[in-house]
């Protein structure tokens, strides 16, 4: 990267924020109950732990309603604990219990690389839960996808209405007894209304505007509502609203077989659908303990690497035609062209490729897939030179992004950024780092980090991201591709060859169950996470046993990080919003589900 | 300016009369009108994303003459709407279809827009012809930029066919949705 | 220039890449020549570049001239399926469901009938997808055990009302040894496997792909007449 001027000698220091450790197991948040009960803040009886899944899944704790908005406080607070991020929030129905639902929170400790999960157990008739907003800014659109999806009362919540589903809608769809295909129409009378109040602030000589942009509009992506009240070219106050691309995804993930989810998961972040099935099918395997083998690993660690550069190409190409830069559009799709021609030839499909499946992949790898591959990597770095060359020194773009909208490290944190966004502003966390899976701790990378926290930071970080990503991906080739088979060898898990298929008896069975019954795996729950291009991509998911879900949870990493885009843009021009909104990467599939 | 004896004349011919120049003026007019089909990307999904391919050099619809992408109603001809419609967006989708001056016509892109895909859920409007008339029916999820462009053309056949039999197609005056959806739906159709 | 710095002593780990930023300065003052907004003329350089190129090179340009060159998808693409048939060219499919369970648009219509043949019991008196519901995952093609339902790598797809887009059973059928340059998502690739022996060592690259292939039936057309 070219500097301006010569660097400064003191750069400020890689936050501490962040443990250096990386973590293989869940052990890290198992002393943690003892320092809590040693408080002596917290009856007795009131958390108590779950037992422990010989490290294969997060330290979890039953807590009760009455003691959550403390615990939440001291867990935040404790120089012992100092559980920093909200991960998670997501209700669960178990109508079948005297305690039908359950609110679980997923947290974690950035200095410690510990994770924790919080379960409250709630009666159906008296399902409230404190809101958290005072601890963690970020659980704010959480706590409102709690009362929409499950109708569980957040007290104390500013803004306790529907997200994701219409102001239309009735009732609450993710409750087990909710009809999947139910549906309500959204009458123009419904629509919701901002209640801003003009004349606050302000002088007497100028008039202050309310404004609406979007949903339709070309810099929000097509699916996001900006109410904005403008005071010349200044915002003021503004609200965001979601939900237009709800896709009920999760619901739909529990009429689904296991593997027919799949697809489903292609279609949260479209731009980088690899990483979605692998972080999925990463999960239902910890649930099975089924091994992958090595080659579907090294097939997944590329094409993971390969989709996200692809991402990053469409949030930088994005970024600058919002901001008027349209060529750098062009050229940087093009690499995303190239890559869909690999991953055409891999599994059939450009851009929804459902090429991942539980135990391994869908197919083998083509013969043809090295020289693809290192064609590839020959012909993006040129194109994203291009791309860099044209904005780099240009006066224009530093002048619409450098400081534009910056946010420190410890407040992205407490809004529960992760990924490149939450590395533009100094702190190094990467789930690849951190919580190493595939083979990403055998390979020779860099996270990268800037300190500014601008918009042109989160360009740029973006730009670096793709280098190391190169990187991976040059070393996993010059490894060489290991042989064997690309999917489990387990009946049970994945579909017999078709040789076997169509002459033995007993594969023709397994064939059979797998496809009418799904695969049965095993009751129990886990959260596994990859790094996805926009941040931590977290997986919740609940079996019963059977051959559908019962719960799919997916963590969106942009879900919080949007949430924060009002406080982002207030009190700056309504050109820095857009800029703005650009540089966070928001994928609406995966923001909405 | 439309002569009520014939729906489909042009304003130029209502003016003049009807003659051997304004029926080839006709004739330019039409044919210009097919050639430069100007798009309002309606994108709100993964086939946007296949769309934004499209406008790109590699497949480059500029040549088809949609070299501009309109976004804002008042300047487009084709509503191409690129993604899952749900019922939040659904009044949305209403109010820039009628929006959007005549003569305009359609294209739902991809499985979601055609028919709901495979999103038979509570909050998915199952294809976007329950609000809005739809001339082009894309399949694909997505569709790739080639059947995107194929689309394109088979509209521009369609065109050319309404005119030389002097249909065309007339669009629902309504702003609100079908009053018999509404019923059927609040009736706990799942339909 | 990028720069890499040590971690905070006291645990192992490895360097964090870093690179200075403009507002690690402060305050931010752009040089001489940012000033003068210059450093524009390098983006205009890098875009001239490309425009002289693509004038005077044509085979530099990126662009595939669809509908007249078509791009040379691989024989694994998922396109539109196709329902293979037996040499005596009756279909090959049993009725056995199995793509309609796995389906997950749910797309798949099948009403079965009673084969003569005994050892055939069931075949598929109506067999129906809804292309506009398909989402092309290729499930039912991983899900057959007869090899019954294939896919082409055809994209060319387009309807003008909901009739037209249901494909029945005549429509979907087509002889196992039809052009096998228009398979596509199948559950065996013969052809690979003497490729993964003689591969192409020379560019991959997408538009030269396209125009040979265009070439190729070009030839085919000359040699047919």
């Amino acid at each position: 990267m070219s500097t301006l001027a010569p660097p400064s000698e003191t750069l400020p220091e890689v936050s501490p924020a962040v443990s250096e450790e990386t973590a293989t197991d869940f052990t890290a948040a198992a002393a943690d109950l003892a320092v809590i009960l040693a408080t002596g803040k917290f009856p007795a009886g009131s958390i108590t732990a779950v037992p422990e899944n010989a490290g294969l899944d997060q330290t979890t704790w039953i807590v009760d309603r009455d003691v959550l908005f403390d615990l939440a406080g001291e867990l935040k607070t404790n120089p012992a604990t100092r559980y920093d991020m909200l991960l998670d929030l997501c209700g669960v129905d178990y109508p079948d219990r005297a305690e039908r639902f359950e609110a679980v929170y997923h947290l974690l400790s950035l200095p410690r690389n510990a994770r924790l999960r919080l379960k409250v157990p709630l009666q159906e008739d008296d399902a409230a839960v404190p809101s958290l907003i005072a601890v963690w800014k970020g659980i704010d659109w959480f706590e409102r996808e709690l009362w929409d999806m499950f109708g569980i009362r957040v007290d104390g919540h500013p803004n306790m209405r529907r997200i994701l589903c219409h102001e239309g809608f009735q009732g609450h769809p993710l409750r087990k007894d909710y009809d999947a295909a139910r549906r309500w129409i959204l009458t123009e009378d419904k629509i919701y209304q901002p209640k801003f109040n003009l004349s606050e602030g302000g002088d007497d000589l100028f008039e202050r505007m309310a404004i609406n942009i979007g949903p339709s509009h070309p810099a929000m992506h097509g699916t996001f509502r900006l109410m904005a009240i403008l005071d010349g070219e200044t915002i003021t106050a503004s609200e965001v609203e979601i939900g237009y691309l709800h896709r009920c995804f999760e619901k739909m993930a529990e009429t689904h077989t296991w593997n027919q989810v799949i697809p489903y998961t292609d279609r949260l972040n479209y731009c980088s659908s690899f990483i979605n099935n692998v972080g999925y099918c990463k999960t239902v395997e910890k649930l099975l303990n089924v091994e992958v083998p090595p080659r579907a690993v090294w097939a997944r660690t590329i094409l993971s690497e390969f989709s996200r550069i692809m991402d990053h190409c469409v949030c930088n190409g994005t970024t600058l035609v919002d901001t008027g830069g349209l060529t750098n559009f062009w050229y940087l799709f093009q690499p995303r062209e190239e890559i869909y021609g690999l991953l055409e030839s891999c599994c059939g499909a450009r851009l929804t490729v459902s090429y991942g499946r539980i135990g391994g992949l869908s197919q083998d790898l083509p013969p043809d897939f090295m020289e693809r591959s290192r064609k590839l990597l020959e012909m993006i770095p040129p194109l994203v030179a291009d791309a860099e060359k044209l904005v780099d020194k240009n006066r224009i773009w530093i002048d619409r992004s450098v400081g534009v909208s910056a946010i420190s490290g410890e407040e992205a944190v407490n809004w529960g950024w992760t990924g490149p966004c939450l590395r533009a502003s100094g702190v190094a966390y990467d789930v690849r780092r951190a919580h190493p899976y595939d083979l990403y701790d055998t390979l020779d990378w860099e996270v990268p980090v800037l300190f500014g926290g601008d918009v042109y930071d989160r360009f740029r970080i973006r730009m670096m991201e793709i280098k190391e990503s190169l990187k991976i991906i040059r070393q996993l080739l010059d490894r060489g591709m290991p042989e064997g088979p690309y999917i489990v060898d387990d009946p049970h898990v994945a579909l017999p060859p078709k040789e076997a298929c169509y002459t033995q008896m007993e594969a023709m069975i397994y064939h059979f169950k797998l496809v009418m019954d799904g695969i049965q795996v095993p009751a129990g729950e886990t959260y596994q996470m990859v790094e996805g291009a926009n941040g931590e991509l977290g997986f919740y998911v609940i079996s019963d046993g059977t051959g559908k879900p019962y719960r799919i949870k997916v963590r969106p990493p942009c879900f919080p990080i949007f949430s924060t885009f009002p406080r982002l843009i207030n009190g700056g021009a309504l050109s820095d919003a857009i800029a703005t909104l650009g540089g966070l990467n928001v994928i609406a599939g995966e923001l909405e589900r | 300016m439309s002569n009520p004896k014939n729906p489909t004349s042009s304003p130029m011919s209502n003016m003049v009369g009807e003659s051997w120049v304004t029926t080839k003026l006709e004739v330019l007019e039409d044919w210009a009108q097919r050639n430069s089909f100007w798009p309002f990307p309606f994108g709100t999904a993964c086939c946007a994303i296949e769309f934004m391919s499209t406008v790109s050099s590699h497949y480059d619809v500029a040549r088809f003459g949609s070299e501009v992408v309109r976004f804002s109603p008042r300047q487009s001809d084709v509503l191409l709407v690129a993604g899952t419609i749900n019922d939040k967006m659904a009044p949305v989708l209403k109010k820039i279809y009628d929006q959007m001056a005549d003569p305009k016509w359609v294209i739902s892109m991809g499985a979601c827009a055609c028919s709901g895909g495979f999103y038979r859920a509570y909050h998915v409007m199952q294809g976007i012809d329950e609000v809005i008339p739809v001339d082009v029916y894309v399949p694909g999820c997505p569709p790739t930029p080639e059947g995107l462009i194929y689309g394109i053309l088979q509209l521009k056949e369609k065109v050319l066919r309404d005119r030389r039999k002097h249909a065309r197609h007339d669009a629902k005056e309504q702003s609100e949705p079908d009053k018999e959806t509404i019923e059927r739906v609040d009736a706990g159709s799942t339909v | 220039m990028i720069q890499t710095t040590t971690p905070p002593t006291g645990s192992p780990g490895r360097p964090m890449l870093r690179s200075p930023h403009p507002a690690d300065l402060k305050p931010y003052r752009p040089g001489f020549w940012e000033r003068l907004y210059l450093p524009l003329f390098i983006g205009l350089m890098v875009t001239l570049r490309h425009f002289l190129r693509n004038l005077f090179n044509p085979g530099s340009r990126y662009t595939i001239e669809y509908p007249e060159q078509r791009r040379n998808y691989s024989h694994r693409f998922r396109g539109h399926h196709i329902l293979t048939t037996r040499p005596d060219g009756s279909v090959r499919c049993v009725a056995c469901f199995l793509c309609a369970q796995a389906c997950p648009a749910e797309c798949i219509h099948i009403e079965a009938g009673e084969h003569q043949d005994e050892n055939i019991e069931k075949y598929p008196v109506v067999y129906e997808i809804d292309m506009l519901r398909c989402v092309f995952c290729g499930y039912c093609v991983d899900a057959c055990p007869e090899e019954a339902i294939i896919m082409s790598n055809n994209y060319d797809m387009a309807y003008f009302n909901r009739e037209q887009s249901i494909v029945g059973k005549g429509d979907l059928m087509k002889p196992y040894t039809f052009d096998e340059e228009q398979l596509g998502y199948r559950p065996r690739f013969p052809e690979e496997d003497a490729k993964r022996s003689r591969m192409r060592r020379d560019a991959f690259d997408l538009v030269t792909a396209a125009k040979e292939a265009q070439a190729r039936e070009e030839k085919k057309a000359a040699a047919a007449h």
